[in-house]
This record gives C-alpha cells, sequence and structure tokens, in this order.
C-alpha cells in the first residue's frame, strides 16, 4: 500500500502541530466555541452525546499491521478498548478526552495516518472496492487513482467550506462494489472503444433525506483529466450550490433543481479552463502511485495445496465459514478472507484492541501485512493461500470474528443510533439484537442467502438504508421509536432506492415484521433466486398483502 | 479594522461604505470607497462622477458576468464573506485571477485565523479582519503549513511536479 514520503510525512506532522495550538488556545479562552467547531471538524472530531468522538481517515479502507496496533494502542489507552469502523471504512474512537485529542492525532501520524476531513464540509475519504487489485473482474486497480485523490483533496485551499460534505467512490470495472451511483461523484474504471483506460463519471448521486442515483456526466474521462475535471465538478458546486437549507445543500440537490444537461454545460466550460493546467495529472505520476499497489509476490506452489479440499471435507464448520466468508481471489491457490464484524448480539463495526492486534498479526502471519475495511464495515484478508485458511479461521474464530454471515440478513450495516447519536431519532442497537435473536439459525439464514439489510436511526441515512434490500428507518413518533421498512433498495451495479412497504411498525415488532417479509420470499422464490430478484420479479403486492394482512 | 497585505498589517486607504450611506440625508464619506456592487449599479451615475477611486464588494450571490467582463474599471475588488461557513469568495478568487484580474484581491467579513493560508493560496492580496478578532499571533498561522499537495492560484505547485 501506498507508503508517505517526506512530503506527506511533513504536511501530517505539522498538522498536529496546528491542530494542538488550535486546541490550546480553545480551552484558553481564545478561540470562540464557533471558530474551534470547524476546526475540530477538519480534523475529524464530533462533540457527541457523551463525549467527543474523533474519526480516524481509512485512505479507501486500507490499513497495514502497525497502523491497526497503534489503533489497538490508542483504543487502550485514550479510549475505552474498542473502537468503531464505519460505512466510509474510517474507524470512530467514541471516548477519547478532547485535551488529548492533539496527542492521539500525534500517535496517528507516527503510523503515516491522521484524521485530515474525515467530517466538515469539505472532500471526504474516498472509498473503494474492498477486492481492488485482487479480483478478477476488475479492468484496473483503483487505488492509485484514490491515493491520488487523497493527495489532492487534502487541504485543498478552495474546497474547505463546501456547501456540504463530498464524497466520492470509485469502482475498479464494471461491478460496483464501491457504491458508486450513490455518492457525490462516482468514478468506475472503463475501458474505451479505443482500448484506453479512464473513467466513467457519474455526478448526484446521495443519500440522506433526499436519496438520489448518480446521474453520468461523462461516459470517458481520460486518466490525464482525472483532477482537472473533479476540480472543474466542485468549483462549480461550490459557487452555485444552496447554503441557505443545509438538507439542500448537497450537489445532487443542484444537479437536480439544474438537470444533469446544464450542470454539465457548466462543468464543461469550467474545465475547458483548467484541463490543460498543473492539475493535468502526469501519466508518470500515476505510475509511481501504481508502484506502491503491485501485486505481491504471491506463492507459484500455492495452487498446489490439497490440505485445504481435505479440511473442507472434514469439518463442517470451517467449510460453512469458507464459502459464506471467503472470495475467490485472482491468483490461483489464494482466496479473499473477510473477519465478519457482525457478531451475534454485538454491534455492527465495533472492534476491540486486542482484536485489532489479532488482525494486525494475521495480516503478517498470512495477509502480506494488510488488512482492509469494507463499506458494509466488515474486514478482509486480501491475500490469505488456500493452506492458510484453516488456521486463519481457527484465530478468527477464538476472536468471535468468524460468523459465517457475510451478505448475508445477518451482516447488518447499523449506525450507532440513538444511543450514541445526538441526530438519531430513534435507537437501532437493541433493534439488531432483536434481529439476530429472531434469525439465529444459522442454516437457514444460509438458506434465504445474500440479503443486503441496513438501518439507519434517523433520515441522515448513515447506514444507507435505502440502499439495503431491506431497509430499516427509525422515525420518531411522539416521543416512541417506530420504523419504516423499505424493499427493493441495491448499491451495486444496479443501483436502486428502497420503496417504503407501508405504514411503520413498534419497536417490538421489527423482527416479527421482517420474518413476513422474508416468509414472502421463501414461498415465491426460484431456486438460487436472490431475495433482491424476487422482489424485482414478484413486485411490492405480495409483501404489502402479507405482511399488513388483519389478524383474525 | 487591520488590513494584511504580504502578511503584515498596513495602512487601509480604502473605506467600505455600506448601502445605507446612499439614502437620503446619509453621507458618503471622502477618500478611496468600496461600494456593495449592488449599490454600484444603483448609484452608476454618481459614483463614477466622484473623483475619488471606487471599487465594489462582491460575494457569492451577486451575478458576476458584468464585473467579471469589466475587471479593468476596478482597481481593488473585495469579496465577502457574509458567514465563516461561505466558502464560495476561495473560489470567486480564483475565478478573478483566472480572468486576469491584476488589481487588489481583497477579503472581507468573517474571516478567522485558520482560512487565512487558504485564502493566500486562492489569490487573495489583502485581508480586513475585524478588530475583534485581529491578534497579532494570528499572522503565524500563515506559516503552520509549509508545503502543500496541490497547486492553486499562488505559487505553489502540485506534488507531482514539484
Amino acid at each position: 500500500m501506498y507508503q508517505y514520503n517526506e512530503v506527506d510525512q511533513k504536511l501530517v506532522d505539522e498538522r498536529v502541530e496546528q491542530y494542538r495550538d488550535q486546541t490550546r488556545r480553545f480551552l484558553a479562552g481564545e478561540l470562540p466555541e464557533d471558530d474551534f467547531l470547524a476546526l475540530r471538524l477538519m480534523n475529524g472530531l464530533y462533540v457527541q452525546r457523551h463525549a467527543p468522538m474523533l474519526r480516524v481517515a481509512g485512505p479507501y479502507g486500507m490499513y497495514n499491521s502497525t497502523q491497526l496496533r497503534k489503533l489497538a494502542h490508542i483504543a487502550r489507552t485514550y479510549d475505552k478498548g474498542y473502537a468503531h469502523f464505519t460505512t466510509r471504512t474510517n474507524l470512530q474512537f467514541n471516548w477519547p478526552k478532547l485535551e488529548q485529542v492533539p496527542d492521539i492525532l500525534a500517535e496517528l501520524a507516527s503510523v503515516q495516518m491522521h484524521s485530515i476531513q474525515t467530517s466538515g464540509n469539505c472532500i471526504r475519504n474516498t472509498t473503494t472496492d474492498q477486492f481492488a487489485g485482487v479480483i478478477a473482474d476488475e479492468i484496473e486497480d483503483p487505488r492509485p487513482y484514490c491515493e491520488i485523490i487523497r493527495q489532492w483533496s487534502s487541504l485543498h485551499p478552495e474546497f474547505a467550506y463546501l456547501p456540504r460534505k463530498f464524497k466520492i467512490a470509485i469502482a475498479g470495472g464494471p461491478t460496483d462494489r464501491a457504491a458508486t451511483q450513490v455518492h457525490d461523484i462516482g468514478l468506475s474504471i472503463v475501458k474505451n472503444d479505443a482500448g484506453e483506460v479512464g473513467f466513467e463519471v457519474l455526478v448526484g448521486g446521495g443519500l440522506g433525506r433526499t436519496p438520489v442515483i448518480g446521474k453520468q456526466i461523462r461516459p470517458f474521462l481520460a486518466k490525464e483529466d482525472l483532477l482537472s475535471y473533479l476540480e472543474a465538478i466542485i468549483r462549480v458546486y461550490n459557487l452555485k450550490g444552496r447554503r441557505d437549507n443545509k438538507y439542500k445543500a448537497r450537489i445532487k440537490i443542484l444537479v437536480q433543481a439544474m438537470g444533469i444537461d446544464a450542470f454539465r454545460e457548466l462543468v464543461d466550460a469550467e474545465w475547458e479552463h483548467t484541463r490543460n493546467t498543473d492539475l493535468k495529472l502526469p501519466l508518470t505520476e500515476v505510475e509511481r502511485v501504481k508502484a506502491f499497489f503491485k501485486p505481491f509476490d504471491y506463492d507459484s506452489n500455492a495452487s498446489n495445496d490439497t490440505s485445504l479440499a481435505q479440511k473442507l471435507a472434514e469439518d463442517d464448520a470451517f467449510r460453512t465459514w469458507y464459502e459464506r466468508n471467503t472470495v475467490e481471489h485472482k491468483v490461483a491457490g489464494y482466496r479473499i478472507a473477510y473477519a465478519s464484524l457482525k457478531p451475534y448480539l454485538k454491534p455492527a463495526g465495533d472492534v476491540t484492541d486486542a482484536q485489532l492486534d489479532l488482525m494486525a498479526d494475521l495480516a503478517d502471519k498470512y495477509s502480506f501485512g494488510e488488512v482492509r475495511a469494507t463499506h458494509n464495515q466488515n474486514l478482509v484478508l486480501a491475500d490469505v493461500k488456500n493452506s492458510d485458511l484453516y488456521s486463519v479461521w481457527q484465530v478468527l474464530t477464538e476472536a468471535n470474528l468468524a460468523r459465517p454471515n457475510i451478505g448475508t440478513l445477518t451482516d447488518m450495516t447499523v449506525c450507532p443510533g440513538g444511543d450514541f447519536c445526538a441526530l438519531a431519532n430513534a435507537k437501532t442497537l437493541g433493534i439488531a439484537d432483536q434481529i439476530n435473536r429472531k434469525f439465529e439459525d444459522m442454516d437457514y439464514v444460509h438458506d434465504l442467502g445474500d440479503l443486503k439489510l441496513n438501518m439507519s436511526g434517523c433520515i441522515n441515512a448513515c447506514s444507507h438504508h435505502h440502499v439495503g434490500h431491506i431497509g430499516i428507518l427509525g422515525v420518531d413518533k411522539k416521543g416512541e421509536d417506530w420504523y419504516q421498512i423499505t424493499l427493493g433498495g441495491d448499491d451495486g451495479s444496479e443501483a436502486a432506492l428502497g420503496k417504503v412497504i407501508g405504514k411503520s411498525v413498534a419497536s417490538d415488532e421489527v423482527a416479527d415484521t421482517l420474518q413476513k417479509v422474508i416468509e414472502v420470499y421463501v414461498q415465491n422464490r426460484f431456486e438460487n433466486e436472490r431475495f433482491i430478484d424476487t422482489f424485482h420479479r414478484i413486485g411490492m403486492a405480495p409483501f404489502k398483502e402479507y405482511v399488513y394482512a388483519p389478524v383474525n | 479594522m487591520p488590513l494584511l497585505i504580504n502578511r503584515e498589517v498596513v495602512t487601509d486607504n480604502w473605506t467600505l461604505v455600506k448601502n445605507e450611506a446612499f439614502e437620503e440625508n446619509a453621507s458618503i464619506p471622502a477618500g478611496d470607497i468600496i461600494v456593495p456592487l449592488t449599490t454600484y449599479l444603483a448609484h452608476n451615475e454618481s459614483l463614477t462622477a466622484r473623483t475619488e477611486q471606487v471599487s465594489i464588494q462582491i460575494n457569492g450571490d451577486d451575478d458576476l458576468t458584468a464585473v467579471l467582463e469589466n475587471l479593468d474599471q476596478f482597481p481593488l475588488i473585495a469579496i465577502d464573506f457574509p458567514a465563516f461557513r461561505d466558502g464560495r469568495g476561495f473560489s470567486i478568487a480564483r475565478l478573478l485571477v483566472r480572468e486576469g484580474y491584476k488589481g487588489e484581491i481583497r477579503a472581507t467579513g468573517d474571516i478567522g485565523r485558520d482560512r487565512l493560508a487558504y485564502l493566500e493560496r486562492c489569490g487573495f492580496t489583502s485581508i480586513q479582519i475585524d478588530d475583534e478578532t485581529y491578534t497579532p499571533e494570528m499572522l503565524s498561522a500563515f506559516d503552520e503549513m509549509s508545503n502543500y499537495y496541490q497547486s492553486a492560484t499562488d505559487n505553489v505547485r502540485a506534488v507531482y511536479h514539484q
């Protein structure tokens, strides 16, 4: 993965000292609260219901073992021994002390990490496919471009005070595992008719209060033009985006209001001025950054392994995990292995300091020292030899990281909800537990197959409920928590927004309602048909009818 | 109000005049003045008749088409930041520079310490700071970061060209 050079290191070091001084001036009463608010947000520090929350950037989901050990150390030393992976593949600490944050940032800088622009109305961490570089169906590894965007967007002087936050995602090919269609800008690596590799550019997607699927602004953008084109889009947005209402300030509202064609005209006019300036990305720079993401030195004998087949035949529990939590690697003899952060009755995405240390050890021993975070809040060891899978599974099992539920109903994406978040309208964690209890039977869950369940505690939609095959949204009704259920969402290549099934349900009825939805699916599905495909085939009506059937 | 040019406090020869000064019975100060664009357009005749210099203050709500076509009329253009969260002024400054504007580009309004370096990078040549906000210590904000990744309107080149 990318390694800092002197320029990168100096920048984060100076940033730490800058923030240390800002904190000092705030605590000394020299800096007004409102001014400090903007500054701490630029450094990923929120003030939550109980304490400040610090969000550390995990650039496009990549973490090395040294960084994981440092994060474990921070969790132990400055927090309560755990942390939380987010849907932007960042890591949050929920209990840091405001006055200790500069020290935490210094610890992070010592392992080439920072929290710059993990919050605030600026360009946030670029996300990508968790299988980047190791999956056969990609056109090119998107991570070098993520890194180039990271550098260009970091401390960008013009775009630190945008109308609203700004999120970019990149997919490496036609299969979208980065939810590019629901980002402010979604890039997909494509090959044009001339065989050149570039980007398809979507703009104006997003979730939150007004969920929108992004629209294509450019079918093909050459690599050299990446930064100038991004800058043109964001300059138009900075100048024209609404600032009178924070719920109408995202770029999706601007694009909707203007229409994509008028928006494109403005961007193209702007781009004409900048595409041949300093922003033109030299291909030598692309090559320089690519060198950090070269394929590892894979063992050419790995595919000769016979122990995996034997273990799969012998051990049912291992086979179940293998089938559900590992994915085919582009190199024969290797697999991509998940660590599930969705254990039974524990908050989704949480990890303890010990688990972070353990993942670091596993990475060093079995996966070239790297771990990836996914936008569904799980972790991935991307390069595990077939012959090592059994050992990896055993270690993960011991650490409660091997629940074989990736991509299933209990692999829920859940925000912290009303228990932690000041914005939430309703609690989520108890509902997740309720669902876990209802769907405890693993054979049943496996039989249901791929099913994406996303639950958000408010309409800000941090857990992307609109794009869950089943979405759950917590709403407040006269001080009580109620839950609205949507069906048919998807954040993959066939992105779609879920539709509301009917009136919201009380907090003790969520799992039962879900059960009814599942029953309709099971009764109607063809063999091996996924929930989402059955839904598309039979439509909402049978679900609605059964779920809201009068009780006899 | 302290005015910074080249990271130093300098004497300000301009007076920022609000629209109220043009109401009946009000008086417009003598000397070089800066007036809001809307006021400038409404009182164009009387203002062009003045012997002292007249410049404009613009903000993100203004239609800048006419301004961009007549840049050489103004020795100074002030870009206002009505609230610190309003970052349109950064882009407006870059547009002015790109259109070849050679006069003074002045930042006015809600300007705190943390934005000083960004203002400079986006092409502002002068920064006006409220009396309550200004402290001599603020000047050190310009030097907190010694390098940047991306090019802007200043002389920093993109990191891949450095």
